[in-house]
Order: C-alpha cells, then sequence, then structure tokens
C-alpha cells in the first residue's frame, strides 16, 4: 500500500514536473509599426489565439526606430522577434542578407491561395529574385487628401505645378497651411518627394533598371517640391513627420497632404478629428501617379522549425479573406483584390474605389539591398535643397549619383 | 696580517649570506617582493578582468571592426581591409561637416554649461534654507533619458502647435521656427543640451565650492578684497581642479552626443545638426556597413582622447 502510495506520488510529481514543458503555449513577438493598421490587428489577437491557442505580442513602435532594431535582432543567432512586419524599403536587403525564410514551402504545404493579392503587391513586397520571403500585408500607396471645404466649387487642379500654385495660395488666403508637408531629411521627405517625382513624369531607373534620376523632370519635380515647402508648407516642415502633419491637419490647421491613402479614415473619423471629419477627400496625386508602399509579413531564418510554422500559421490567418474583411471594415488598407471589391467594405467605405485607384496607380522607390541608405543619400540632399543650402540641379546630380553608386555597391 | 685576512674574509662570508639566502627559506625570502606583487595582482585581478572584458574586449572588437570587411550584408572580419575604411569616411565631403558641428557643438555646450552651472552653483553657495529642495530639483533633467529629454522638447518646440510658440504669439513675439530653420536648429538642439546637462555641471561645482577652504576668504577680507577680487583670485583658482574634470567629462559627454540629434532633428534641416555620432550611426545601421561606422567612431575617440590629453596638459602645467 505504502510502495503504491510513493510510486502514484513519485509519478504525479514526475508528470507536474514536465507538465509545463509540453504545455506551454507558443509566444509569437513581432515588431509593429505604432500605426492603426497594428491597433486593428491587435484587437483580434485573442480570436486567433482562441482558435490556435497561440499567443501573439505586438510590441509598437515608431518607423523611424524599426530598422536598426530588427537588424540587430536578425543579425544575431536567434531573433527575438519571430514574425516579422517588413517594409517594402527593405524588402530588397532582408533577403539579400539572409535573415528571411523562404516562405514557398510554407505555401506548397498549405496549399495557400495567392491568387487574389494583388500582382503589384506581390512584386513589391513578396517577392525577392525569383523566391518568396513575404506574404504583403496592408498597402500604403501615396495619394492626395485635400480639405473639401477650403476648395468650395473648384475642382483639384490636374497637374503638379497647379497644385503647388493652389498650395501657396491657400496659405496666403485660407489662413491654413496650404500643405502639411513631412520633409524632415530621411524616410519622411524622400517618400514626399517620390510622389512629386512620379507626378511630373521623372523615374529614379528606367525599365531596363538603369539610374534615370538625373532628368530635366526629376529638375522640375524638386523646384516644385522646394517651392511647396518654402512657400506653401507650414513653419518647420523642414523637421516634421508623419505624425506632426496627421495633427495639423486633424487640428483645421492644412488645406491639404501628400500622405498615405490610410489617413483618410482617421481623418474623417469624428471622434478622432471632429473639426474635419466629413470635408476631407482622397484623390490621386496630380499628375497621375504617386508613391507605392507596403508592408509584409517574413519569418526569420535564424528561427526554431516550430516557431516559423507558428508564424506561418498566424500569417495564413491574417491574411485570410474573411480576417481581411474584417479588417477592411475598420479602415485596413487591403493588398487583396478580392477584399478591394467586397461589397460589405465598399458600403462602408466607397472611398475605397478612390484608393484602389491610387494603388493602381502607384510608382515603387527603387527596391535593393540599399534602399534604407538611398533614402538617407536622397533625403539630405532634397532637405539641403529645401532649406537653400545647395541648388536643385546639384542636388538631383549628387542623388542620381548617389544612386548609382549604391546600386554598384549592392551589385 | 693573517688575521686580518681571515677577519675580512669572514665579514665578507657573513655579508655574501646575508645577501644570498640559503636553502628553501631564504629562496622565499629573495622572492619576497614578486609574491607580493604576485599577492597584489591576485587582489587586483577580478576587477582587470572586468575591465578588459567590459571595455577592452569592445574597443578591441571595435578596432578589429574598423580595419575588417565586415558590412551587415558580409558579415565576415575577413579580408583585411587596412584603413580603408579610415579613407572612405575622411573622403566623404559629409565627414568634414560633421566634425566641424561636432567640434563646435561640444565647444560651445561645454562653455555654456560651464558658465552657467558656476553661476548658479555659486549662488546656491549661499543660499542655507532649502537647501536639499534646490538639489532635488536640479537632479531631475539629469536622472531623465536623452531620448525623453528628446521627445518632449519635441513637442514644447514645435512650430505649430507647440507651448513655446504659443506662448510667444501671445506676448505678440510671433513662432520661431526652432527645428526647422538652418539657423536656428544647431542652437535649439545644443540649448536642450545644456538644459539637460547643465545640472551634472552646478552639482559637482558645488561640491566643490562647499570644500573650498575658508581661512584664504576671511584673509582677504581683512585685507579688503571686494567679492569679484575673491572670486578671481581665490575662488576660481581654488575651484581649477574640480573646474577641469568638469570640462573634461562633459567635453567627453558633448562628443558623444547623440540621442538628441536623433529624436529631434535626425541630422537636419540639411547637414545643420549632422554630428559625428549620428554620421557614425547612419554609415553602420543605413548604409549596413558595420566596418566603416567603427572606423568613424575611432576618429571620435581619438579626438576625445586627444582633447582630453592637451586639457590635462594645460591645466597640470598651470597647477
Amino acid at each position: 500500500m505504502r510502495a503504491n502510495a510513493l510510486l502514484l506520488g513519485t509519478a504525479c510529481a514526475v508528470l507536474l514536473g514536465t507538465a509545463p514543458a509540453w504545455a506551454e503555449p507558443i509566444t509569437l513577438h513581432a515588431l509593429m509599426e505604432d500605426v492603426p493598421e497594428t491597433t486593428i490587428i491587435e484587437a483580434m489577437l485573442p480570436e486567433f489565439q482562441k482558435e490556435t491557442g497561440i499567443n501573439v505580442e505586438f510590441q509598437k513602435l515608431v518607423y523611424s526606430d524599426m530598422h536598426d532594431k530588427l537588424v540587430t535582432q536578425l543579425t544575431g543567432p536567434e531573433s527575438y522577434y519571430n514574425l516579422l512586419e517588413v517594409d517594402f524599403l527593405w524588402a530588397g536587403e532582408f533577403p539579400a542578407a539572409g535573415w528571411l525564410a523562404d516562405l514557398q514551402p510554407f505555401v506548397d504545404k498549405s496549399k495557400f491561395n495567392l491568387q487574389p493579392f494583388i500582382p503589384a503587391m506581390l512584386d513589391l513586397v513578396g517577392r525577392y529574385k525569383g523566391g518568396l520571403y513575404m506574404i504583403p500585408m496592408y498597402n500604403y500607396s501615396m495619394g492626395l487628401i485635400y480639405r473639401t471645404d477650403l476648395l468650395k466649387d473648384a475642382k483639384l487642379p490636374p497637374t503638379l505645378g497647379d497644385y503647388v500654385e493652389l498650395v501657396k495660395s491657400m496659405k496666403a488666403k485660407a489662413g491654413v497651411a496650404g500643405a502639411a508637408m513631412q520633409s524632415q531629411r530621411g524616410d519622411p521627405n524622400s517618400m514626399e518627394f517620390s510622389n512629386f517625382l512620379f507626378a511630373s513624369g521623372g523615374r529614379y531607373l528606367d525599365d531596363n533598371g538603369k539610374v534615370a534620376l538625373d532628368s530635366p523632370e526629376a529638375r522640375t519635380a524638386l523646384k516644385l517640391y522646394v517651392d511647396a515647402v518654402q512657400h506653401g508648407a507650414q513653419e518647420g516642415a523642414l523637421s516634421a513627420t508623419l505624425d506632426d502633419t496627421l495633427r495639423l491637419m486633424c487640428d483645421d490647421k492644412a488645406f491639404s497632404m501628400v500622405t498615405y491613402w490610410w489617413m483618410l479614415p482617421q481623418l474623417d473619423d469624428a471622434k478622432k478629428c471632429p473639426s474635419v471629419a466629413g470635408k476631407v477627400a482622397l484623390s490621386v496625386m496630380p499628375g497621375g501617379h504617386g508613391e507605392s508602399g507596403g508592408w509584409g509579413w517574413g519569418i526569420p531564418k535564424n528561427e526554431s522549425p516550430e516557431l516559423q510554422q507558428a508564424a506561418w500559421t498566424f500569417i495564413e490567418w491574417v491574411q485570410s479573406k474573411k480576417v481581411e474583411v474584417a479588417r477592411a471594415l475598420q479602415g485596413h488598407a487591403p493588398v487583396r483584390s478580392d477584399v478591394f471589391e467586397a461589397p460589405e467594405v465598399l458600403a462602408k467605405y466607397p472611398y475605397y474605389k478612390a484608393a484602389e485607384a491610387v494603388v493602381a496607380s502607384g510608382m515603387a522607390f527603387p527596391v535593393f539591398a540599399y534602399s534604407a541608405q538611398y533614402e538617407d543619400v536622397l533625403g539630405t540632399q532634397l532637405s539641403l535643397a529645401a532649406a537653400g543650402q545647395t541648388s536643385v540641379d546639384a542636388a538631383i546630380k549628387a542623388a542620381a549619383a548617389g544612386l548609382e553608386n549604391l546600386k554598384k555597391k549592392a551589385e | 696580517m693573517i688575521d686580518a685576512v681571515g677577519a675580512t674574509r669572514n665579514v665578507t662570508r657573513r655579508a655574501e649570506s646575508v645577501r644570498r639566502p640559503q636553502g628553501s627559506r631564504r629562496w622565499w625570502r629573495a622572492l619576497g617582493p614578486s609574491r607580493a606583487r604576485l599577492t597584489g595582482w591576485k587582489f587586483a585581478a577580478p576587477g582587470v578582468l572586468l575591465i578588459v572584458l567590459v571595455m577592452g574586449f569592445p574597443l578591441a572588437y571595435a578596432i578589429a571592426l574598423a580595419l575588417s570587411s565586415m558590412t551587415l550584408l558580409h558579415p565576415h572580419l575577413a579580408p583585411f581591409a587596412g584603413l580603408d575604411n579610415f579613407a572612405a569616411a575622411v573622403a566623404d565631403p559629409f565627414f568634414w561637416n560633421s566634425l566641424r558641428i561636432t567640434v563646435a557643438y561640444s565647444l560651445f555646450t561645454v562653455a555654456a554649461e560651464y558658465v552657467l552651472g558656476l553661476v548658479v552653483a555659486l549662488g546656491l553657495n549661499k543660499v542655507v534654507r532649502l537647501k536639499p529642495v534646490y538639489f532635488a530639483i536640479l537632479t531631475v533633467p539629469m536622472a531623465m533619458s536623452p531620448v525623453s529629454v528628446g521627445l518632449v522638447w519635441h513637442m514644447l518646440l514645435q512650430p505649430n502647435l507647440g507651448i513655446i510658440n504659443h506662448v510667444l504669439s501671445n506676448l505678440g513675439l510671433g513662432g520661431v521656427n526652432w527645428l526647422g530653420s538652418t539657423r536656428l536648429a544647431f542652437w535649439a538642439v545644443a540649448g536642450v543640451d545644456v538644459w539637460q546637462q547643465v545640472s551634472f555641471v552646478i552639482l559637482i561645482l558645488a561640491a566643490g565650492l562647499a570644500s573650498l577652504p575658508k581661512e584664504p576668504y576671511e584673509a582677504a577680507a581683512i585685507d579688503g578684497a571686494t567679492s569679484w577680487q575673491q572670486f578671481r583670485y581665490l575662488t576660481l583658482p581654488m575651484l581649477r581642479p574640480v573646474s577641469a574634470i568638469t570640462i573634461i567629462i562633459q567635453l567627453i559627454n558633448e562628443f558623444r552626443t547623440y540621442d538628441l540629434v536623433y529624436v529631434l532633428t535626425r541630422g537636419g534641416p540639411g547637414v545643420s545638426t549632422d554630428i559625428l555620432s549620428y554620421f557614425a550611426y547612419r554609415r553602420a545601421f543605413l548604409g549596413l556597413a558595420l566596418n566603416e561606422g567603427a572606423a568613424i567612431s575611432f576618429v571620435l575617440l581619438l579626438i576625445v582622447l586627444g582633447l582630453t590629453a592637451a586639457f590635462f596638459a594645460v591645466t597640470t602645467r598651470r597647477s
């Protein structure tokens, strides 16, 4: 009897001792940009946890700090972040450095259907040199958001030059900044200027991948950009970021902003921006083209197969049509055409049609291993030109030479 | 004669026996001083090891990086790059701009912190009541991380929605483009830095002033010296060692400034606040070139070491 009790006790102790090892749930850690898209997904995480038993924790950070934090993790033997949110600007760098796992085996194994994904999005933030390293998460193509009440009966001008004139006149006459501009050196001004470049008919690279920035169109674009910063934008535009511009628009202090189209639902929210809600609209950039952008999901190479599988389970779930539609109903910027065209989504947000046009007309910043450094090189020249410390001609020449050098380095 | 020679030999032998210890005891005695040294090293070993691990290893690794081909896309030290990374850094036209800005920034902030710190410390030296309260308030900026300080000041200096411009506008002075103007951004960042760092200078100088002897002042007062003369000929010379240390510590701190620039301006507008540490960061993390970043950091280290040595030499000679 006593021996049996001892045996039972030992067995229980062994079971209790080992229980945590196999009962411990998997937790995925993701470094996420602190934007509404993240908040929307975060609110749905309990649902995923309930379905799969996998925990997901988001650490939210401003964009500018994300790259360095991810790079330091990915260069180590093991990454704390086992689920990655990858910007399209790093979509060349991360696979080139060998930090991302190839997702094609996961797609094949789970029979995940890639057909509904917008091809431009898969090319921008999915494939790299033939491999599939990311699954598109959301798009952030850029367009023009403007105040309909300040424009009154007038229509938006069709060309970039006319838009800059309008911006200047708004600043002079309407008592608001004509444009809330995010012209801080680096990512903010590079992204913003790209819209001016594409709207003027300029390109970073030609169809053969050769540098095409040193062109009359690029000079026109930069001339207009400098003019807008100096005479149409808010005070302090050269140190302003995306957050600053959003606050200005929300606070009824600006007529327009060249920005990510998903800012519209934020500005149109009467709770968040009561002064301007119902008075804002979205348009394709005057000139017909704006900057394309997007984020993708990736899985670090330096992770165990179990964690990689768990990360894939999450990606498969969060980018399924059902979840994407649910996200879109809360303001998500879709990457699947079947979500853009879903009747319930269009019924709630009629301007998703305009958004689809913005996405469709978007053109991309050069994606290669040194995209992040190129933003810095270009951003410095743009800032120097906008501050009047260098000429438009010299800035374009230096920016084109910088792109040429980095392209060579990457090759 | 023979006896005298024998006696001499005996004395010599005795002397030699004293000089040359015999047997194991004598051998230990001969090594006495070395053993003491060995024991000393044993006691010092944990500290030395810690310094080697914490400071020596990273420094050696940084040197190796600076002389290597390691980038984030090529994560190997080989092949040896010699001085190529230094040459690449120096060849960049923005390097010299960054160096110039760093030197100007460091000299201005240290000078401002010292002058302001001394004025406040002298005032506090005369305060009798509520001294602990003043010191407690002074430690607040010092206890804040530079990133938090940067974020707070970024909001305060915001040209359209910031409090400072709001107050200035209400006073009829109009808003100021603090961080977006190439003329003002440098001074705005430096001003925020002084705001945070001056507390440290005040505390050190106040401690130095409190430790000065009273007798020279009493003698000077009897001789009819004015307050200015007492300050000029007693306080300043007696405070020189404390001042020297304070200035050196602050000079090193300011040369390493990075966080404030990162949060407030990202080196802009243009390149007006592009200090050397931010330049190194851009090379290392945006350019993925850890080797070039390390080389630039090493240049920064050499400059700081040179300045520190020069400052020590000057103050020691004067002392």
